[in-house]
């Protein structure tokens, strides 16, 4: 129902849907609430168009409800804009004149169109698969999506989109011990232009496995310049037996700058035997594919210190003799930590 | 073995490709591969699942005719290399990977595998020369570094199996 220039409308969606489609239905079904998107690049003159008026129409313009501060020029149903920047972004409506009925909103939003994007690719399942990832340097502004594709050896592989990271993807490798290099495509893409970037590399130099896990330190008994370390590979590396790891083990006191390194081939577990004794140490590993590839950021840093001797408790004996009228003289022994106390019977006259 | 071989491949590898000069000595280039009648190569790509179930026999015995082929190529290569340098440093490493195929013979014999019968290995066209020297080259040794990458695996595969029995 209408009242006036006030036009109520609902709209009600069963299943959730995607604010872009919400968006599309509430346009169709009521122009003048939502209105249709204009995207126009940032520096650039901008026209708007209010919605299939005649040349000779008067109309004026609101943006976001409000009179239009910067500078404009009215042409019949268009409004002009000069040298737009994000300043400008708004919801523009224009009202047809004399009456003002509102003909048309216009959601301008001002970007810029995509540059190359940054594309780098990993594999720390190896040897299932890798992940590429990718991300714009500058901001465009207004919505951009991006499309990748995977070539090796010819063939086009199967890309899977990561379902919680927008810029990043998933492939699986083909076959293992490849000599062709794989090549990696990604286009970025918005209303305003594409701008694409590829990388090529080969199997075996994307090859970084995750840190190694649950590094424990613990001190041996009776052992004061020891320490047992233990980890685990880490759990995203699919296949242990057939891919081993080699480990690197950095140790050093906390009041030391230098560390000491290890390095180890297929064992998850290190005895130090240089530590200083009664010192706090702190311990990291890192782990690498035996043959390609690079080393895995460090593990998570553990402290831990060797076993120290307890201090020995010194006991005092007290002979148990009943004493009647004898004289009692406290005489403190050179230990600090107990008196003695000495008594001395006098036989009574 | 192959650690040390790798070792040495890469250092031929560096010296090869500047000798090739451009585009063989730019930064990721690739050649395209010639097809297999052209220059018959042993591949060490395979699939992930075959590679994991291949029984020990057969696995040694891929390993071992591949090396017998690229042996021979990269004998052929250091023959029509005409740097010096270059010829000493390629015959001097097929001494190596002569060496290595040798080890791999012996262990066959010792599990009690058959060899396969020494025939004339060739790489090139008809009369075992190469076709294209410098994308014949860049290949060779390109496929060469794959196996001794992958032959390290086998051989940790065939070690853990072994001592599994």
């Amino acid at each position: 129902p209408r009242q006036g220039s006030i036009f109520y409308c609902s709209v009600i969606s069963e299943a959730e849907q995607p604010a872009v489609i919400i968006n599309a239905l509430i346009f169709r079904l009521c122009p003048f609430l939502v209105g249709r998107i204009q995207y126009e690049r940032m520096g650039s003159d901008v026209t708007m168009q209010c919605g299939s008026l005649d040349n000779d129409a008067s109309v004026s313009w609101k943006v976001n409800g409000t009179d239009i501060k910067a500078r404009h020029r009215l042409e019949g149903p268009r409004l002009l804009l000069t040298q737009v920047d994000l300043g400008h972004n708004g919801l523009y409506s224009c009202f047809q004149n004399p009456h003002g009925e509102r003909r048309d909103t216009i959601n301008l939003r001002i970007g810029t169109a995509p540059r190359e994007p940054t594309v780098t690719c990993r594999s720390n399942t190896y040897p299932k698969g890798f992940y590429c990832s990718w991300h714009q340097q500058h901001s465009t502004y207004i919505p951009t999506e991006f499309e990748v594709d995977v070539h090796h050896n010819q063939r086009a592989l199967e890309v899977q989109r990561d379902p919680v990271h927008k810029n990043r993807c998933h492939v699986r490798f083909p076959e293992v011990f490849s000599s062709f290099p794989y090549r990696v495509n990604v286009t970025a893409i918005n209303d305003l232009g594409r701008a694409s970037a590829a990388i090529s590399f080969e199997e075996s130099n994307i090859v970084k496995p995750d840190p190694p896990e649950r590094v424990v330190a613990t001190p041996i008994p009776n052992n004061v310049r020891r320490l047992e370390v233990t980890w685990n590979s880490p759990s995203t590396w699919p296949d242990v037996d057939n891919f081993p790891l080699k480990y690197f083990l950095r140790y050093r006191p906390l009041i030391r700058d230098q560390w000491q390194h290890v390095e180890l081939s297929d064992s998850t577990s290190h005895t130090i035997t240089d530590a200083y004794a009664g010192k706090e140490y702190i311990i990291q590993v890192a782990a690498k594919d035996t043959e390609i590839g690079t080393w895995s950021d460090w593990s998570v840093a553990v402290h831990a210190t060797p076993w120290i001797e307890e201090p020995k408790q010194i006991t005092s004996t007290t002979e148990a003799d009943p004493v009647i009228g004898g004289l009692i003289s406290l005489k403190p022994v050179p230990t600090a930590q107990t008196m003695a106390l000495t008594i001395t019977t006098h036989k009574i006259k | 073995m192959t650690k040390y071989l790798e070792y040495q491949l890469k250092e031929i590898k560096d010296t090869y490709l500047s000798y090739l000069g451009p585009p063989f000595n730019e930064k990721d280039f690739s050649p395209p591969r010639p097809n297999t009648t052209a220059l018959s190569l042993p591949s060490a790509a395979t699939r992930l699942e075959l590679w994991r179930g291949l029984e020990n026999r057969a696995r040694l015995a891929q390993n071992q005719r591949a090396y017998s082929v690229l042996l021979a190529a990269v004998r052929e290569l250091a023959r029509s290399t005409l740097c010096p340098y270059l010829q000493t440093s390629l015959l001097h490493f097929c001494t190596g990977l002569d060496g290595l195929l040798g080890s791999i013979s012996g262990l066959m014999t010792t599990l009690g595998y058959a060899l396969p019968p020494p025939s004339a290995v060739s790489v090139g066209g008809s009369d075992g020369e190469l076709q294209e020297p410098r994308r014949d080259g860049f290949w060779i040794l390109r496929e060469l570094q794959s196996w001794l990458w992958r032959s390290a695996k086998d051989f940790n595969r065939l070690k853990k199996r072994l001592r599994a029995h």
